[in-house]
């Protein structure tokens, strides 16, 4: 493929890339700088240079908030509770989602149909109206302010945009190469494992990726269904608190926004590689 | 070809971890409660400047100072805004949450939990400590249907903050007691500033309210009653007179630029900034402006909140926090035995000290530490401003009122002498249930 | 159309066939259920249990904070909510910005998936970057954008000044009025969504076989020809998903505005509305009420969607 491209359009796109980039990372850069920000250069904006953007004396003040006393105490129980929930909701609806699609996609049975669109219905009712049942249910059996009590209504945020968005990807595939195993005489089941699995990867990647974003930006159910033993990250943000409750946490909140935002940086640029090479090159064009 | 490997699944392993987990988390959640006799209470905290350090001055302190042989004060941290607080508290109280031990909640909200029966009512044994040298404007709002259902903790009030310089030019003397419209014409005058609180959200109720009890009116004319026969007293002489002062304010421009989204933090950054001249806010915003380093603290005076009307007096705003024990409480007894605790007059004037606070303590407005940490006679004045100010209307359905009329004055340029009387149809029809909210 | 090729009638030995068809048909069967089952069934369990309680709460005149006063009202609820000029407001508020919305982002994740689809130099930062919004959180996003565009802590309006020349007013309050605070509240949407649309149609146009193009190329096709007759088609299930997946999540928009304006200068959504019925008032009854309508707007939205593209998910191998 490269080598058709011309070196002008290499230079074309090269070009392209710098105003996606900077529009991609300014309000990105914003929260950092307000993050640096003093209680003081928040409100004077002589306090700050390049158009009330960086301060002129950056301050840790806000790291030291979150990270030491009291905040330490929401913050990191919160970061934690973030990444074993949201990878457990992940990886329970990737895995299910996978089966669910292939089946879809690729064999003829009764009520697929049926499946989908109870996928597509479910997955679009407001999550808001969902949160006071839950809570009185959960206090019922047990699970108000548990791991698995904030993973369940999880996956039924994940679970029905794993099962479509999969069902997509699994009908972009070549299933010739399929059905050519199967005239050499494996069964679905040995087509599955040995062919299709490799030609989905790919796709489940890309499916497991946005699954867990979609968890990881939930905020509602964090808010209403725990109380300390579970608070992910989006709620401990509400519980944040300035010098006093009637200043606005605006550093403190910039500050833990960057820290949640660096683990995931990480886990974008590892996945990344798996997912362009995948998406790009690897199964389909070989 | 096949760039990438086939997954192995160690899928399996991964859920029988999960069903161990959720197995776990399901026991975890069942204990609780006691232990070894000692009972364990459960705070519900406001967000304070202390968070959950017990080292900060804050509640978390006092819940570790006055727990005892007898009891453990464990705390739990409630969102920032009054409303959410409000909310989280509801659901639980709703659902017979047994944890509800002890409650920091807006006087505002008593009303409504005390009329669902959600609050467990106070010891007469214990009565008497709980009213005893208290503000009265803090009594008032304890109250329900003339009986004390909430412990008064800590009463809030705002002054009209103001710099000297900019008062003097004006020819303003704060000596004396100043209305409104002699703000906002001093502010035209020398081109500065009035912060004030007119966003959407519930410290815009606190403005309406103050500006109508200003002006001799009530928005709830019969506060207790319920939604059939709830008489609202918006549409009045006082109810206009509120709404041409948020007009002018906003028309004049000296609301700032950015008045119909401007709360506690956007109003004192805008006094802070080069046209600052008056500002209404909490006793907090001394400690506030010392913090951030301005450069003419001497410069900072403060007074009673401006008159609506000239000859009446002003009503402050009232806010603060209130301690409430849930009905459902297994320690009813000794969750009233930490609030006397916690409301004693030493620790509300520590209180006070360490997170800017004001005791609803009559006495703690003299101690020598208050006046230190509120010096230049700010601490009597605070106290002055909380033997005057007015609650929000006491009502039930507080929470629609409030929400409706915040929604019906915004944005505050577009408020003018009809708006009371739409908000007062609108809320009626709201709680009628005949519009949505 | 694969499974019916292989069901294409074949002249030798009819009896056979019949038999290993009927097998093979059967095997796939109780095999699809075997595979989709399990996440049909988790699926069911985690959603069907508050949205049956949630129409059944939307019968009452039900408030929270007085159980005793339930009542049965059968669909008084929807008639309210339907005649209400509130309602129609948030209605019309959260459509103008799905439209918005979406059309910027379709042709922005677009463009962006083109360049990342075939740049060379710096294709891993770029695809990497590309991604990092999509992983931030919403409310966090909000903030930032709130933050950015406030009068007093903000650079908005100090960097128009300066690319207008002083022409743009410092003083300029975006949260004062109706469209300009819905400007930041889609920006920020946009922003923060545009990765997700980008995402999938990448993955969209990775699929197609660069051959197709390269010959439509050697045919003298123009750049756009073959965008609009060889890429768009091939990605057509992509581009349906992507699409569908963002109008739905569209319409119920809630943190960007809840956490810039509160509801504001008429900036209420239909999310909103449900959650101040719901949470802030309590009346469960109402809520549960608009709650359901709202999922149904979705639904009748989804049914368009699904029925415009004429893509069906369901068809096996998707390929007619």
């Amino acid at each position: 493929m490269d080598s058709t491209m011309s070196t002008k359009s290499k230079w074309w796109l090269s070009g392209a890339s710098i105003p996606i980039m900077v529009w991609t990372l300014v309000p990105i850069v914003w929260i950092f700088a307000t993050s640096l920000k003093s209680d003081a250069a928040l409100g004077d904006q002589s306090k700050n240079t390049f158009g009330n953007f960086w301060p002129k004396s950056p301050t840790w003040a806000n790291y030291k908030l979150i990270f030491n006393g009291g905040a330490k105490d929401l913050f990191l129980p919160a970061l934690w509770h973030s990444i074993v929930i949201c990878l457990s909701a992940t990886i329970i609806s990737v895995v299910l989602a996978t089966f669910c699609a292939y089946a879809i996609s690729r064999l003829d049975f009764p009520g697929k149909k049926l499946i989908l669109t109870t996928a597509l219905a479910v997955s679009f009712f407001p999550v808001i109206a969902m949160v006071t049942p839950l809570f009185n249910l959960w206090r019922q059996i047990g699970l108000f302010d548990t791991i698995p009590g904030l993973i369940i209504p999880y996956l039924a945020l994940t679970l029905p945009l794993s099962i479509w968005i999969l069902s997509a990807f699994f009908q972009q595939i070549p299933w010739e190469m399929e059905q050519a195993a199967q005239v050499d005489g494996a069964t679905s089941w040995q087509a599955f494992r040995k062919v299709v699995a490799p030609l989905a990867a790919p796709g489940v990647f890309t499916t497991a990726i946005i699954a867990f974003f979609t968890a990881w930006n939930d905020f509602v159910f964090s808010l209403n269904l725990t109380s300390s033993n579970a608070r992910t990250v989006p709620a401990a943000l509400a519980f944040f608190t300035g010098a006093s409750q009637f200043t606005q946490p605006t550093g403190a909140i910039c500050a833990a926004a960057v820290v949640v935002t660096i683990p995931v940086v990480i886990l974008v640029l590892l996945f990344q590689r798996r997912i362009v090479s995948g998406l790009t090159s690897g199964a389909v064009k070989g | 070809m096949f760039r990438s490997r086939p997954r192995r699944p160690s899928w399996t392993r991964a859920a029988g971890a999960l069903t161990a987990l959720a197995t776990a988390g399901a026991l975890l959640a069942g204990c609780g409660g006691s232990s070894n006799g000692r009972a364990q209470l459960t705070w519900y905290i406001n967000p304070d400047g202390g968070g959950s350090d017990p080292t900060k001055g804050g509640q978390a302190q006092l819940a570790a100072e006055c727990s005892t042989g007898q009891y453990k004060i464990d705390i739990q941290l409630l969102p920032n805004s009054a409303s959410d607080q409000r909310t989280g508290l509801l659901r639980r109280l709703a659902a017979g949450d047994s944890s509800m031990d002890l409650m920091s909640i807006d006087p505002v909200y008593v009303p409504e939990f005390a009329e669902a029966g959600y609050l467990a009512p106070v010891p007469s044994s214990m009565q008497a400590d709980f009213e005893a040298d208290r503000v009265q404007s803090a009594l008032d709002a304890a109250k329900w249907q003339g009986k004390l259902v909430a412990v008064p903790f800590w009463a809030n009030t705002q002054l009209l903050w103001y710099r000297k310089s900019i008062a003097a030019k004006a020819g303003l003397n704060m000596k004396n007691p100043v209305t409104w419209d002699q703000l906002i014409s001093a502010a035209q005058q020398t081109k500065t500033t009035i912060g004030v609180q007119a966003m959407l959200y519930e410290g815009y109720t606190v403005w309406i309210n103050a500006l109508v009890r200003g002006a001799g009116g009530q928005i709830v004319d019969n506060p207790g009653a319920t939604y059939d026969s709830l008489k609202l007293g918006l549409n009045s002489q006082a109810g206009e007179d509120a709404a041409s002062i948020i007009s002018k304010v906003s028309s004049t421009g000296v609301g700032g630029p950015a008045m119909g989204s401007s709360d506690e933090t956007a109003s004192l950054n805008l006094f802070q900034g080069p046209t600052g001249g008056f500002l209404v806010n909490w006793p907090y915003t001394y400690a506030a402006l010392k913090s951030a380093g301005v450069s003419w603290l001497n410069d900072v005076g403060a007074t009673l909140y401006p008159r609506t009307v000239a000859s009446d007096p002003s009503a402050p705003p009232f806010g603060g926090i209130d301690l409430a024990v849930g009905s459902k409480s297994a320690h009813v007894q000794d969750a009233y035995e930490a609030a006397k605790c916690i409301t004693s007059p030493a620790h509300q004037a520590a209180y006070m000290v360490a997170t800017g606070n004001p005791a609803s303590d009559k006495s703690a407005f003299t101690d020598p530490s208050v006046e230190k940490a509120f010096p230049n006679g700010i601490a009597a004045l605070i106290g002055q401003s909380l033997e005057n100010a007015a609650p929000r209307p006491q009502s039930q359905y507080y929470g629609d009122i409030s929400t409706g009329l915040q929604q019906q004055f915004s944005p505050p340029s577009s408020v003018s002498s009809q708006t009371p009387d739409k908000a007062q149809n609108f809320i009626t029809q709201v709680l009628d249930g005949k519009a949505l909210l | 159309m694969t499974i019916a090729a292989d069901r294409a009638p074949k002249t030798d030995k009819p009896v056979t066939r019949k038999r290993t068809i009927t097998d093979r048909a059967r095997g796939e069967r109780s095999l699809g259920w075997r595979l989709a089952g399990p996440a049909f069934v988790v699926m069911l369990f985690v959603t069907l249990y508050p949205i049956l309680y949630a129409i059944y709460l939307s019968l009452f005149n039900y408030r929270l904070t007085d159980p005793s006063g339930r009542k049965f009202v059968f669909l008084q609820n929807y008639g309210v909510a339907l005649t209400d000029s509130l309602f129609w407001q948030c209605f019309v508020t959260t459509f103008i910005i799905v439209i918005v919305t979406l059309a910027v982002e379709l042709v922005l994740g677009m463009a962006i998936a083109l360049v990342m689809n075939r740049i060379v130099m710096p294709r891993r930062t770029l695809r990497t970057v590309v991604l990092i919004p999509y992983s931030i959180i919403t409310v966090v996003s909000a903030f930032s954008w709130l933050y950015a565009a406030r009068v007093d802590t903000g650079f908005f309006n100090h960097w128009l000044h300066f690319l207008t020349f002083g022409g743009f007013n410092l003083d300029y309050n975006w949260f004062g009025g109706r469209w300009s605070s819905l400007t930041i509240i889609c920006l920020s949407e946009i922003w923060k969504t545009t990765p997700f649309m980008s995402l999938l149609l990448l993955a969209g146009l990775a699929q197609i076989d660069s051959s197709m193009e390269e010959a439509a190329q050697v045919d003298g096709a123009t750049w756009w020809q073959r965008f609009y007759k060889v890429v768009i088609p091939n990605m057509k299930a992509a581009l349906m998903v992507a699409v569908l997946f963002r109008t739905l999540d569209a319409i119920r928009i809630y943190d960007n505005p809840y956490v810039m304006t509160a509801g504001a200068n008429k900036t209420l959504t239909l999310s909103m509305l449900v959650a101040n019925e719901t949470i802030n008032r309590v009346e469960i009854g109402m809520g549960s009420a608009l709650a359901v309508i709202l999922f149904v707007i979705v639904l009748i939205v989804a049914f368009i969607f699904v029925r415009g593209f004429k893509v069906d998910l369901t068809t096996t191998g998707g390929r007619n």
